[in-house]
This record gives C-alpha cells, structure tokens and sequence, in this order.
C-alpha cells in the first residue's frame, strides 16, 4: 500500500485530538422550536451534548407576579402550547388549592374530557413529529387528520382552537354544547381504530425498529436523579403516573392503565405513548357515559364567590354582575396567606404549579415546574456515544415543547 | 378537597428526626404539602438522608422565591422530592439571607438539580458553591440583573432598552447609563470568576 502522503492528500494524522463542534438548532427542524444543540463529535460520533435554551423565555413566572390569578389564566395557554387545556386545568386546580374551592362534579369531569382530548393531541403531533424526523412521512400526515378531529371537539367546546383558557376558578367557563357529546362520542369509536392503523405504519416497521430500539437508552436511575416524569419517565419503567398517585378532577372514578416501559429506549417510550393515547379514549368513553349533569362552576357558597367570575350572560344585563366579574378579574380573589403546590399529569410530563400568596391580589410566587425542562436536561447524560441521526430519534421520543421549557 | 390535600407526610418530620437527632425539625403543614425548613449547610445531608433512608427519590423540582428587599431572611430555596412507594411528596425549604445569598449545590445527591440551580442563580442571583457550570439559562448571557428579585420592574428595562450596556454590562458587573428608571438596591456580586452576574461566556 502507497504511503497516502505521497499522494498529494491530506491525511488527519491527529485523528484522536481533532473533535468537530456543530450546532444543532435553534432552526432545525427536528428541534420543534428553538432548541440548539451543542455536538462535539468525533467521526460521526457524539462525544459531548450541550443543550442550550431560553430563546422562547418570555419570563412568564414574573408575569405572573404581576396579574391576578384569573389575569394568568390566557398565558398558561402558552406552556404548552400543544395541550392549553390541559395547561388551563392544572393551573386552575392549583389556584383552587390555593383559595380553597372545588369544582363541580360536572365541571371535574368537563376537565377530564380536556385533559384527556389534550393528551391525544399532543402525543398524535409528538408521534407525528417524531415519525416525520425518521422518515415516516405518511403518520404526519395521518395523525394530523385526528387532530383536526380534535380541534373541532375543542372549538366546540370553548370557541378556540388553539389558545383555550377554558377553566376557572370553581369550574369552566361555560357548559358543554348540546351536540358536544355525541360528536365527542363519534370521535371516541372511531379512534382506537386510527391508532391501530398508525401502529400498523411503525411498530412492526424494520426501519422504525431499527432506528429506535436501543436507542437513546434513559436507565432508572438516570430518570429519577433529572426529575423526568410523564411517558419518559414511564418508558423507563417506573410506574408513576400523577392521575393514579395522586388523583385531581375526579380521575379516581375512571377505570385505566398505566402502560409502561421496560428498557428505556426510543422504541418503548414510543409504545407508552401509543397505549396512553388508547387509555385516554378509554377513559373518554367512560366519562360520556357517567357525565352528571348539574352546575358547571360552583357558586355555592359565600366565600366561594368572592374569587369566582359571574355568569357571563347575567354580566351583559345586570350592572352587579358586572361589576362583580370586573372586580373579581382585575383584583381580588380571596386567597388566603399561604402556598400551594399542586401538579397534573400533562402529556409531556407532571406540570407543577407552586402559588405563594400574602392574601393580596396576585401571587408573590408563581413557580412552574415543566416537565419539558427536566427532560431536555437529561439530553447530556444520553446522547453522548450516538451518531448524529439518533439525535433525531432521540428529541422525537423526549417529545419536549420549548414554550413550556423555556416558560 | 380531600385528594389535593394528602400529598404531604405529616410524619416526615419524626421520620427525619429518627436519621437526623442531632437537627431540630419543624415541617410546616400548608393545605397538606408538608414543608420541611432546613438549614442551607445542612441541605445536602438531609436531601441524602431523605433519598437514601426515607425513599424519597424522584426528584421533582427546585426554585427560589423572593419575600422582598426587607424581609430577612429574604430567599428561600424550596426543593420538591417524591417517594414512589408511599406517593407523598416532601417539600425541603432553605432560607438565605438578601446580601450575598450562598448555598452548596445538591448536583452531589440528584444530578437534575444542574438546570434548575443555573435557573435560580440566573432569576435570583443566588450562587451555589461547587456548582461546575453556573451559568445564565434563560436570561442571555449579557443581561445584568436577576430579573425575578421582587424590586425588578416589569416594565422599563430590560435587553431592548440597554443594547449597549447589554455588551458592557455582563463583563465587568457595573450598571450603564441606560437603564430607564430602575436603579438595583443592591449590585450583584463583583464580577471574577463564577459570580459575575453575566457568568462565564
């Protein structure tokens, strides 16, 4: 063999100490948002991941120093901005914690309905997302057809699509429309069906497969120690989800499982997702046949209506009521001194809210614990040792959002 | 109200007495979280104790809060664990003083803890020793102020009013000519080494 210098070519002859640094994001396509990665490679192989973020901070906790408790409500829109209303019930549930009400029956079950619709949207646009990243085009495309599906239940339900702020205080904003049901109904019997059909696209796949299994492998221990939670930390293994630990909204009265990992992989966090979306329809279908009538917010007792808004319609009329919603929108809602924690089981993880208050019209604290957050940290610890293509199915089956990381 | 209000163990503070004899616990018991103060020394011992010999490992989170320029001590650092097998949640809060607020890093007992404490020194200015990347976040690297310190304004400053100090400002630590109507009570920590309030670049 020739020695290749004589060749007239350039050989790396420092093959060990020369490590190639490329940034990954903000723009990239697979960062769904504005996510950059830090990649010091060797060859074609990580070495060092550094994610950086804060592009989307838009300092949401300090505004939420500033506003009123219902003043906050339209920004929780903006967490996550792939499931606002599951966003707007954890919120709420936290201020009612915080003054000390419950919601009705019926506004619970209103809430599970939203969680759960949130849930199937977020993870139908995360599995689509994360297939499209690997090359499976056609699940964008189809997962994207229910979801349509979904905003039009959302529309329904609260007259936006996208920027919901849906709950309040006591309850939601409004009841259910007549015909709510039966669509919501529909929409449930056909579902399962459509997941079959996308895992008939992947799971099975050789590609898919192939591209997931092994990858991006999250152990237990790594899990516990980053704070990951939701189906990251599920496809680890670990049985903890915040609907059965520790029930909100009523979630105790509906009958579902918690599918669950073993290997930690892309491919099982993967598989977690797909059976939550089934378990979500599941406990859809459940609630369309318990719903029980009755008020959509609790206005029951007196120390109740000091923080909960008027019947909108009555506002329209009645120069009380007005002033009454005015009042209770832009200045008080009687929190008593104190904090509250409270955190909800959202698609990508346990969202935490914690509300310090010293009785007067907003909060002195408004923490947020996001989920997304906890997850992109964990980044560092896992991608070192693949090839650059795995980043991609690896930020796929992390499923982050930068709006709720970033807050 | 039942279910929001049993997160909290009531008996976390006899369990940690049991590891722990030599601390005095009072947790505090606030619509069912239970709230352990701890010393801010101490933190990292307890959070191990609580890991180790009480379950409590997943962890959840860890923020800052602000009770005001006057209250003393004025920062608290609250750190949220969760026990798996009982699904209680344990609360740990330290208090630090407004002046030169310090506190050992807990990356030792949960590596998560990384992020979240570059947030509370990027929001609150408030350092934690042995920390190995304390860096600005969300904020950028340039900004000169701990913006979720209560006497922060929310309007009429911030990175598009002071282009120029922006450059300034995170090197050297000294507040420029353009910030409009908001003069910090107190400056950050002298810039050198970690505690710049720009940070490393």
């Amino acid at each position: 063999m020739t020695d290749p210098r004589l060749l007239d070519v350039e050989v790396a002859e420092d093959r060990d100490a020369e490590h190639m640094l490329i940034n990954m994001g903000p723009q990239h396509p697979s960062t769904h948002g504005v996510l950059r990665l830090i990649l010091e490679l060797d060859g074609e192989e990580i070495i060092r991941c550094e994610p950086v973020i804060g592009y989307l901070h838009r300092g949401k906790e300090k505004i939420g120093e500033t506003l009123s408790f219902h003043q906050f409500l339209p920004y929780t829109d903006r967490l996550d901005y792939l499931a606002p209303l599951a966003n707007n019930v954890a919120y709420t549930v936290a201020c009612e914690k915080l003054v000390g009400v419950e919601a009705t029956p019926r506004a619970q079950a209103i809430r599970v309905i939203c969680c759960e619709l949130a849930r199937i949207s977020a993870h139908l646009l995360g599995l689509g997302a994360y297939a499209m990243d690997l090359g499976a085009m056609t699940i964008f495309l189809w997962t994207f057809r229910e979801r349509e599906a979904i905003y039009s239940l959302i529309e329904r339900i609260c007259g936006a699509r996208f920027t919901t702020s849906y709950t309040r205080v006591g309850g939601v904003e409004r009841d259910l429309p007549e015909d709510f049901l039966p669509k919501l109904e529909a929409f449930v019997r056909e579902f399962p069906g459509r997941v079959d059909e996308y895992e008939a696209l992947l799971t099975r796949n050789k590609i898919w497969v192939r591209r997931t299994q092994g990858v991006g492998v999250i152990s237990k221990e790594v899990a516990l120690a980053y704070g990951l939670t939701g189906p990251n930390l599920r496809g680890s293994g670990i049985d903890y989800d915040c609907r059965k630990a520790h029930p909100y909204c009523g979630y105790e009265q509906y009958e579902f499982e918690v599918p669950v990992g073993s290997a930690g992989d892309c491919y099982d966090r993967y598989l977690v997702r797909i059976e939550e979306m089934r378990q979500s329809a599941h406990i859809l279908r459940q609630v369309i046949d318990t719903l029980p009538s009755g008020p959509y917010i609790n206005r029951d007792q007196e120390r109740v209506l000091k923080s909960v808004l008027p019947d909108k319609t009555k506002t329209l009329t009645n120069m009380e009521a007005l002033i009454h919603q005015f009042m209770v929108a832009t200045e008080s809602i009687a929190a008593p001194p104190g904090e509250a924690w409270f955190s909800a089981e959202n698609p990508k993880g346990e969202l935490g809210f914690f509300l310090r208050s010293n009785g007067g019209a907003s909060a002195t604290r408004c923490r947020i614990r996001a989920p997304s957050f906890a997850a992109l940290q964990c980044l560092v610890e896992i991608v070192p040792g693949h090839m650059v293509a795995d980043v991609m199915a690896i930020l796929g089956s992390i499923d982050f959002v930068m709006g709720e990381c970033d807050r | 109200m039942s279910v929001l209000t049993d997160h909290g163990d009531p008996a976390a503070g006899a369990a940690l007495h049991a590891a722990l004899p030599h601390f005095t616990w009072e947790p505090v018991i606030d619509r069912g979280d239970v709230t352990v103060p701890v010393d801010p020394r101490h933190e990292v011992e307890v959070a191990t104790i609580a890991r180790d010999r009480l379950g409590y490992t997943l962890f959840i989170d860890r923020f800052g809060a602000d009770r005001g320029e006057d209250a003393e001590p004025r920062f608290d650092v609250y750190t949220i664990l969760y026990n798996l097998d009982t699904g209680k949640r344990l609360h740990l809060c330290a208090s630090l003083p407004g002046l030169d607020p310090v506190m050992p890093t807990l990356i030792p007992v949960f590596r998560g803890a990384n992020w979240f404490e570059r947030e509370i020194w990027d929001m609150y200015g408030i350092r934690f020793e042995g920390h190995p990347d304390l860096r600005r976040i969300l904020m950028p690297d340039s900004f000169p102020d701990f913006p979720l310190r209560r006497e922060y304004p929310m309007e009429g400053q911030g990175a598009w009013a002071a282009p120029s100090r922006a450059i300034g400002g995170g090197v050297d630590g000294q507040h420029g000519e353009v910030a409009v109507n908001y003069v910090p009570s107190r400056p950050p920590p002298a810039a050198g080494g970690p505690s710049g309030p720009g940070g490393a670049p």
